[in-house]
């Protein structure tokens, strides 16, 4: 009896080996909780997306072996102490293959040096320019940050919708700074004043002081890029009840969705938001549909996005032949073009920004919300929006 | 904006957040006035009070005053019965009962995480539209809340200024040992108290909820605050409470309005920092002897 025993934990151990040798971890860090929860869960549900369809298909095969997909995920509570606390867990612990996230510059900035140093690729919706760095070559980011978009999208604010004194709030931290100077310049530009902004406290849900300190400095438009979703959603109703009646723009940063379920359709209605790719493609409504399918509720655009980019390395490695020679795969993904996503297709930019190709690309619009709906008011590209 | 509009509209938007921060302040005050426990999970009872109403006024359609008597009844008794089974046998030491408050938080903020998900919630208003005098403009969301809260103070003032409970309270307050020889059952008057704490608590998360929404997270800066505001009106104090609560709005709203959010957070803690050395039994708090 003990020698059978003795037998069995022997075959299950070798068995447990074997299986382990053929998994691949990939991690995971972003926001699980909290206001920007929203976006976390997209990118959640992208990686787990991808790694369902590949194992569902019997795994990765890349040079000779099969690989299933694990997955190890890690909340960073949108903050860089927790994001390096987990990718720490991820590298030194968990060996995962590449990391998808972290989200929010202050926690890309925190981490990018312990990722670059041990060759992990990270797929990163951080909007801080370190996170396309000729210096972090393993960084990638599946979305695009306010330096790209906010010129052509503000520029067709102030021509179009006439915005002469913009005012706007961002979180105080790195990540708010950076996006406060990229929106500021980018409407100085355009010839608007956006010398009102005020800076809060992230976790701070009433505003209505700083919204009465900004609407007493004369505002015409009220720009909501900066804010995570249930923060942008707040900030949108409480302006209404301040009885601001003039326009609010969201440039960058889908959250269209849960501004429209925290401030209510009423608030939202004439809102223009950033849609981070055309919402009508087949191939989006059915990644949409999967995911209300699998996790209720909205999608966030951020998801068929991070879905694209990490297919695209999980392509990298199989051309590769390898899923720990970071240069090769990296290699690799540069040379992938016209790959199609569920968002559309995608292409690499970021040369005229910053000296790298590792900015993903699909063509964006300008929506305004309809009757509780974004409806498409113009289509753009690096340079423009019509 | 004139300069009469702008503090108009601060004080009517400090009001609504200082009522907000009284409430939270009242019930974490009370506790430590009778029990000597800092309650650390008091955010979590708002947090619980904010579901509440989601369930009840959003997706069951209840009156809103069903809502409220429901949020004080449900939370009230599961306080009660916090207070009897967990902190009861860690009476005697004080920080034991703290860790303990603090265990109670995390497991009531995770739990609300995973049944309800992290996304926010949002309600309806309670009375939607805006007041508009002259340009000056506010909600009545807003106003509503200003006046729920006044009411549930005075009620609160009320009970404990003439029922024969409140004076017990009052008494075990002032004197444990005085109030057991005058025959008080002080080991039923805690639980009470606590559970008449996390009401409060629960009263303000229903009250904010259609104003702020819902998610496990939403008791985290109202506690914090509730701390500055015991701190500034005298721990212990629930007079002090109502005034530090009203205050700490007042100067988070002229604060942020005239000055920006950054000065005002540094004024704020500066605010209490500086009573702490002028007053450091805080506004209204007495010196222990």
């Amino acid at each position: 009896m003990k020698l059978s025993a003795l037998a069995f934990g022997a075959s299950a151990l070798a068995m447990a080996s074997a299986a382990s040798a053929d998994t691949m971890t990939v991690g995971l860090v972003g926001p699980l909780s909290g206001g920007a929860a929203a976006w976390g869960s997209a990118m959640k549900a992208a990686i787990e997306f991808a790694a369902e369809d590949i194992n569902a298909a019997g795994g990765l095969e890349v040079g000779g072996k099969t690989y299933t997909i694990d997955i190890a995920a890690y909340d960073s509570h949108y903050n860089p102490n927790d994001a390096l606390t987990a990718v720490n867990r991820l590298v030194f612990e968990d060996e995962a293959a590449f990391i998808v996230g972290p989200l929010g510059s202050a926690p890309l900035a925190a981490l990018v040096p312990t990722t670059t140093e041990n060759k992990k690729i990270t797929i990163t919706a951080g909007f801080t320019p370190v996170a396309a760095a000729p210096e972090y070559p393993y960084s990638f980011r599946a979305v695009l940050p306010t330096e790209v978009y906010a010129k052509p999208q503000i520029n067709w604010v102030v021509k179009s919708l006439g915005a002469e004194k913009i005012g706007s709030l961002f979180p105080n931290d790195e990540t708010g700074q950076a996006m406060s100077n990229d929106i500021s310049s980018a409407y100085e530009a355009a010839g608007a004043d956006a010398s009102a902004v005020e800076f809060y406290e992230r976790g701070r849900v009433d505003f209505v002081p700083l919204l009465t300190r900004l609407l007493a400095q004369g505002i015409d438009t009220f720009e909501l890029d900066g804010s995570p979703p249930q923060t942008a959603g707040l900030l949108v109703r409480q302006l209404r009840e301040l009885g601001f009646e003039g326009n609010i723009v969201r440039t960058g940063g889908d959250a269209t969705n849960d501004i429209l379920a925290v401030a209510g359709p009423d608030a939202s209605e004439g809102l223009y938001v950033h849609m981070e790719f055309d919402g009508g493609l087949d191939s989006v409504q059915d990644y949409q549909a999967r995911y209300i399918e699998a996790y209720g509720g909205t999608m966030n655009a951020f998801s068929p996005l991070f879905y694209s980019n990490i297919n695209m390395v999980f392509e990298a490695m199989k051309a590769a032949g390898t899923i720990s020679d970071a240069d090769a795969i990296v290699a690799e993904m540069a040379k992938i073009s016209g790959y199609e996503g569920p968002a559309g297709e995608v292409s690499w930019i970021g040369e005229d920004f910053w000296g790298t190709k590792r900015q993903q690309f699909v063509p964006y619009a300008i929506g305004k919300v309809t009757g509780g709906k974004p409806e498409v008011v113009a289509t753009c590209t690096v340079d423009a929006c019509e | 904006m004139d300069i009469t509009t702008l503090l108009v509209q601060s004080g009517v938007n400090g009001l609504v957040i200082g009522m907000m921060y009284a409430l939270m302040a009242i019930g974490f005050t009370l506790v430590f006035g009778i029990m000597r426990i800092v309650n650390f999970a008091h955010g979590e009872f708002y947090m619980a009070g904010a579901f509440i109403a989601f369930f009840t006024y959003a997706q069951w359609e209840l009156p809103f005053v069903a809502t409220i008597l429901i949020a004080i009844a449900v939370v009230g008794i599961a306080g009660a019965i916090i207070e009897w089974v967990l902190i009861r046998p860690l009476r005697t030491d004080e920080l034991t009962g703290m860790i303990a408050t603090l265990g109670i938080s995390v497991v009531l903020q995770n739990s609300a995480l995973m049944f309800f998900g992290a996304s926010p919630r949002p309600m309806p208003e309670v009375v939607s539209g805006l007041v508009r005098m002259g340009p000056v403009v506010f909600s009545w969301s807003r106003v509503f809340v200003i006046v729920a809260a006044a009411f549930v103070v005075g009620i609160f003032w009320l009970f404990m200024q003439k029922s024969k409970t409140g004076r017990a309270m009052r008494a075990v307050a002032q004197d444990q040992e005085a109030a057991l020889i005058q025959g008080i059952d002080v080991g039923r008057i805690y639980p009470f108290a606590f559970g008449l704490s996390v009401a409060l608590a629960a009263v303000a998360g229903a009250l904010m909820a259609p104003v702020f929404s819902v998610s496990p997270f939403v008791g985290t800066a109202p506690m914090l605050k509730a701390f500055i505001v015991v701190i500034l009106g005298g721990l212990g104090s629930v007079p002090g409470a109502l005034l530090g609560g009203l205050l700490l709005g007042m100067i988070e709203s002229y604060g942020a309005t005239f000055l920006g959010s950054v000065v005002a957070d540094m004024l704020e803690l500066g605010l209490v920092i500086a009573i702490l050395l002028v007053r450091p039994s805080g506004l209204m708090g007495k010196k222990e002897a």
